[in-house]
């Protein structure tokens, strides 16, 4: 049937199960294009191995039902299972491990609107609809959906959900699993849950039972397949504001970006601090920057959202607070656009540069961590200290500087999503610089943890460089974590090998 | 066509090596913002149907995972609206540095040309390309055949000379389906005063026959055209179907090169340009309200939406209602590329969505300005679709005549 060998137990007997289940062979695609096609999400990824990740078949269903019925399957079979919405994340969620193959559940299809309910507020979604195709429907009802990643224009709900979201407007609106209410759940054994606040649907705040709400959002796809959402409507905002400060030196702009985010203006959404070698990456690679005098090593943006009656009396607060260090505001022109083309610009780069300068193709990795504001200057040096040595000892590496951007839901001032981006000559990857590259990750994420932080605030510590750090992290808890694996999943098949869970069946 | 494994392997590693660094350029950012505007990925929601996936199997190609016959299907899911082209971030901003445009259109022609050459052809094209073969226009009237001595029927009583410096091109879907389209543009054209002649034997442009990968079959009409036109010494031809005016700006200069000398007019913008300067006047009010699909080839191939615009706004009478030409880069008819040859009921999917959002708008019509949109967007059905041209005759108050359809053919 394939040129690529099936690694788990499919074979043509299950596949005719799976035709059986969703009764459309169109949604049960065992080609080799199908596979191919999902096994690679944004981040890096082994080119050289690209057969090992593969998933033996992929399934389109339509309802909770056949997702329920294919994860039965699966838990019968001992197949793994991984969910996959739009498979735009950066760590390796949507994606098998290497060697596991299996089932490949893709969402993309369950994209309906089922209920817009203005009176209460919510909006109840399948987990393949994008936010940006979300927001288009719900605009005329003057009411948005402010979950604002980079990846807004392609991202899908349901991977929101499974790897535990950030938004660029956190700070005003929530993250990913502030903005969901409550969502039906697919469990391990093939169970149709419904998770949320006590038992309502609705409802934001309860204290029945357990708060089961957060357990399912951000678990990477281990403990189950989200198959519907209920999520919250906010008023369409009368007004953005957005203002970008230039600063001739790093600490400036770091005492600057706390005085922001202490203000303690509550449509503040967000405030992003970009770092010198950031600003060295786009003067040198980047076309779309807009030059900027040498000395400008360091840049703040900041945004606002909410009424004109809020937002026109503390803009004149973000202006003064932004100059105060020495931050000179560069312009309407700069700030509007930018800010406007937030999600485009994160795609940019094609290129990078080896150590001797020369221009190479690459690919971009984002490796992210959340880290409190006090540890910023710190943690920045010693990440891109990281990088240097492995460039210096690979030609394949390039340094892209570093973003922090607020993370603390409605309360920014102290928490911060921080990233270094990492440019990866992708196409000279083999065995000896790929395990280099999960070398550098790792200890990337050992200085987070030092520094009292966690490998990840979004993107996932699902694969290798990260996943193995993940008990030393957990501590005490990661006993707790292992339980409530097992217990969910006897059999280990939902998206087995992630963040080490493997660790709870030994 | 004669099947040989060891040349296909020569025809597949010449194709990788030709794309492979335009597919890494998306492979490698990999962030598919191009998915939710795709009109057929909007439909299918099939991972394998999204340009990033076009892209992908070529990496996958040269890394030995795939071949031609394994994602054949894959390519054949496209309409060649190019609006994943321009909503690439690569496009958006490396553009202007690397003058780079992200070829996903272009990957898509190369490949059906490799299905054919490799004996991975579609039936439905097959089908359709061999038909065109014979008749040297599409066969758009289904069963019944179209033929060469047919082919100036729209033009019927407009008493159109034969030849000159000026030709007006009309094949297919215009000639022989919806030819009140051709008659609309025609009358215009006269009542301003432009002179123009018909070709002696018109040939379909061959474009869609390149769509589909027969190259060779395009090219061969390619060629009777242009030694058509040279033969009556033509300067300039006039192309109101936006698809013709791409195969004469794009695929002909490749065939051609500096040879190919011709002025290549775009209708709409010709009769812009005649209602700008006076020299066609608009004076019957239409007393409708409307809104406008911006075709494919027009705004997402070509960046032409003003025209139109202001062509509408100069009807009197006529409310009409407006979305942007950036929101429309998700819209499509659905009739491009040869996806209503091979995949009706996609075509049919896009084409109902796409007048379900013009229905939610409260108009009473639909105004296009591409006669191959005009078909399957008249088949869904909840709204009347009128061509641009036709309206702005009727507002000139030039009787039209022909058929939107293929009822009159008999």
């Amino acid at each position: 049937m394939s040129a690529v060998a099936f690694k788990s137990a499919v074979d043509e007997g299950v596949v005719e199960e799976l035709r059986a289940i969703v009764g459309d062979d169109e949604r049960v695609l065992p080609n080799v294009s199908s596979r191919v096609n999902r096994t690679r999400v944004p981040a890096p990824f082994p080119v050289h191995r690209w057969a090992d990740h593969m998933p033996d078949v992929a399934v389109l269903p339509r309802s909770a039902e056949e997702v329920s019925e294919v994860v039965k399957l699966a838990n019968r079979l001992r197949i793994p299972v991984v969910p996959r919405a739009g498979g735009t994340g950066l760590s390796d969620g949507a994606v098998p491990m290497r060697g596991r193959g299996g089932f490949l559940v893709d969402v993309k299809l369950m994209n309906e609107i089922h209920e817009i309910d203005l009176t209460d507020r919510t909006v109840t979604v399948g987990p393949g609809i994008n936010m940006l195709k979300l927001n288009e429907q719900l605009r005329p009802h003057g009411v948005f959906y402010p979950d604002d990643p980079a990846s807004y224009p392609c991202s899908l709900v349901g991977g929101r959900i499974g790897t535990g979201g950030w938004s660029l407007l956190g700070a005003r609106f929530g993250h990913t699993r502030d903005l969901v209410i409550s969502m039906q759940v697919v469990l391990p054994s093939g169970e149709i849950a419904d998770i949320g606040e006590g038992g309502g649907r609705k409802l934001r705040k309860s204290s029945t039972g357990l708060t089961l709400k957060h357990l399912f959002t951000g678990h990477q796809g281990t403990l189950g397949i989200c198959t519907e959402a209920t999520l919250d409507l906010v008023p369409r905002p009368e007004v953005e504001f957005a203002a970008f400060f230039a600063f001739d030196d790093y600490m400036k702009a770091w005492r600057t970006t706390g005085s922001l985010t202490k203000s303690g203006l509550a449509t503040l959404a967000g405030v992003v601090l970009f770092d010198e070698w950031k600003l060295r990456y786009l003067r040198r690679d980047d076309e779309a920057y807009i030059p900027q005098p040498p000395d400008v090593v360091s840049v703040i943006a900041v945004a606002m959202y909410g009424t004109r009656a809020e937002v026109e009396p503390a803009s004149k607060v973000i202006m003064q607070l932004g100059r105060s260090e020495g931050g000179r505001y560069l312009g309407d022109e700069i700030s509007q656009g930018d800010w406007a083309s937030r999600h485009d610009r994160y795609a940019t780069p094609l290129h990078g540069r080896t150590r001797d300068g020369q221009a190479v193709p690459m690919s971009w990795h984002c490796e992210d961590a959340a880290l409190n504001y006090s540890v910023l200057p710190q943690v920045r040096e010693e990440w891109h200290a990281i990088v240097d040595r492995y460039i210096n000892e690979y030609e394949v590496f390039d340094d892209w500087g570093m973003f922090a951007y607020t993370n603390g839901a409605h309360r920014p001032w102290a928490d911060y999503l921080v990233e270094i981006d990492v440019g990866i000559w992708e196409q000279r990857l083999d065995d000896e610089t790929w395990e280099a590259w999960v070398r550098c990750k790792r200890e990337i994420a050992e200085v987070s943890l030092k520094h009292g932080g966690s490998i990840t605030a979004c993107h996932g510590a699902t694969r290798e460089g990260d996943a193995e750090l993940v008990p030393s992290e957990m501590g005490s808890s990661w006993e707790v974590v292992k339980r409530i694996k097992r217990a969910l999943d006897p059999n280990n098949i939902m998206n087995p090998g992630k963040q080490s869970m493997d660790e709870a069946y030994r | 066509m004669t099947y040989s494994p060891s040349g296909d392997g020569e025809l597949q590693r010449e194709f990788v090596e030709r794309w492979r660094d335009n597919a890494y350029g998306c492979f490698s950012s990999g962030h598919k913002f191009c998915r939710e505007v795709c009109p057929v990925m909007q439909v299918t929601r099939n991972e394998n149907h999204t340009p990033t996936a076009f892209h992908a199997n070529i990496v996958a190609m040269e890394q030995g995972l795939a071949s031609v016959e394994d994602v054949a299907d894959d390519y054949v899911h496209c309409t060649q609206c190019g609006a994943c082209e321009l909503r690439c971030p690569n496009t958006l901003f490396t553009g202007d540095f690397y003058r780079h445009r992200t070829r996903t259109v272009d990957v898509v022609k190369a490949m059906r040309a490799l299905m054919v050459a490799t004996g991975n052809e579609q039936p439905g094209y097959r089908t359709w390309n061999e038909r065109l073969a014979e008749a040297h226009n599409e066969p758009v009237l289904g069963d019944v055949p179209v033929s060469q001595e047919h082919v100036a029927d729209w033009a019927a009583g407009l008493e159109i000379p034969v030849g000159g410096e000026t030709i007006l091109f009309v094949d297919c879907e215009a000639a022989f389906y919806r030819t009140s389209y051709p008659r609309a543009f025609a009358q215009l054209l006269r009542r301003a005063d432009v002179a123009f002649g018909l070709m002696r034997e018109q040939w379909c442009c061959g474009g869609p026959a390149a769509e589909m990968g027969y190259v060779d079959l395009a090219r061969k009409h390619a060629e009777h055209n242009v030694e058509d036109w040279r033969a009556v010494g033509a300067k300039r031809i006039i192309a109101p179907d936006p698809h013709d005016y791409i195969a004469f700006t794009e695929d002909y200069p490749s065939y051609f090169g500096d040879d190919y000398d011709f002025e290549i007019v775009l209708g709409v913008e010709l009769v812009a340009e005649l209602v700008r300067e006076g020299a066609l006047e608009l004076t019957r009010a239409v007393e409708r309200t409307v809104t406008y699909h911006d075709p494919c080839r027009l705004n997402k191939r070509r960046g032409v939406h003003e025209a139109p615009r202001a062509l509408l706004r100069a009807v009197p009478g006529l409310t009409f209602k407006d979305v942007d030409h950036v929101t429309q880069w998700s819209y499509c008819s659905g009739g491009g590329g040869g996806l209503p040859v091979e995949k009706p009921q996609i075509a049919h999917e896009i084409a109902r969505r796409r007048v379900d959002r013009a229905a939610a708008m409260e108009v009473d019509a639909l105004v296009s300005a591409c006669p191959w949109s005009e078909r399957p967007l008249s088949d869904a059905g909840a709204l009347e679709v009128i061509d641009l041209f036709e309206l702005l005759a009727h507002s000139a108050g030039i009787e039209v005549g022909g058929h939107a359809s293929a009822e009159v053919r008999a």
